[in-house]
């Protein structure tokens, strides 16, 4: 991993060195460069500025069936809205609108 | 110092009847007026699943009460609430604080919604123009 891994942040960061760069980027995009759908925050994009704990239908769009908190890369939102996203979620299950674990 | 916004939102007994359920709503307003505080919003929810059971219900009425006042009235209130009867949980969250930032956010990109608009072109152009001439 540490050898292609770091192949490709050489093409695109060696932008610099010219030639050399530019043939590496090439040979990477065509081999083992793979896109992602870039994932945008959700409540960025909607401008939801309050996470509230009372919305059940939002929070569960980011809450599995088993009730666990997920990581930020699994929905990809912004570091600010993860924070207040798990308050949310958190005064929603004190309150049993979402579930602490289900089994 | 002006007063804070909290959110006081309970469960009520599920074996209670409709008309049960309305009177300790009227019961905790009481409370939070008796206390100096100002109810803003009063919201029957109805019956709901809990997600997971409290003293061994599996359901209960939602009520949320909005109310205005010092933080001494929560403590007070919430003590009331521990001792009635027919309160199967409930919560208190302060909320004027979030939703004055979220207000003040939303004013500040109008803002710049505004700016833009008006200056017809996006800010981040410049830096496309930099990266093309390297």
């Amino acid at each position: 991993m540490s050898s292609f891994g770091g192949g490709s942040r050489g093409g695109r960061g060696g932008a610099a060195g010219k030639g050399a760069g530019a043939r590496g980027a090439q040979k990477d995009a065509g081999k083992r460069y793979f896109f992602r759908r870039r994932k945008v925050c959700k409540f960025c994009a909607d401008k939801i500025d309050y996470v509230d704990y009372k919305d059940v239908k939002l929070l569960s769009a980011f809450v599995p069936e088993r009730g666990k908190v997920l990581p930020r890369r699994m929905f990809g939102t912004c570091a600010e809205h993860q924070r207040k996203l798990t308050l949310a979620i958190k005064r929603a299950r004190n309150i049993a609108l979402l579930p602490f674990a289900a089994d | 110092m002006s007063d804070r916004v909290y959110e006081i939102l309970f469960i009520a007994d599920p074996n209670l009847g409709e008309p049960e359920v309305d009177a300790l709503t009227e019961q905790i307003q009481g409370y939070v007026e008796k206390e100096g505080g100002r109810l803003q919003k009063v919201e029957k929810w109805g019956k709901k699943r809990l997600a997971y059971n409290i003293r061994k219900h599996s359901e209960g009425y939602y009520v949320l009460l909005v109310a205005e006042g010092k933080p001494a009235l929560v403590k007070e209130v919430e003590r009331r609430i521990r001792v009635t009867d027919g309160v199967v949980k409930f919560i208190t969250v302060r909320v004027d604080e979030e939703l004055r930032k979220a207000e003040s956010r939303k004013a500040q990109r109008a803002k710049e919604e505004a700016k833009r608009k008006s200056h017809g072109r996006p800010p981040s152009s410049p830096v496309e123009g930099e990266e093309v001439s390297l």
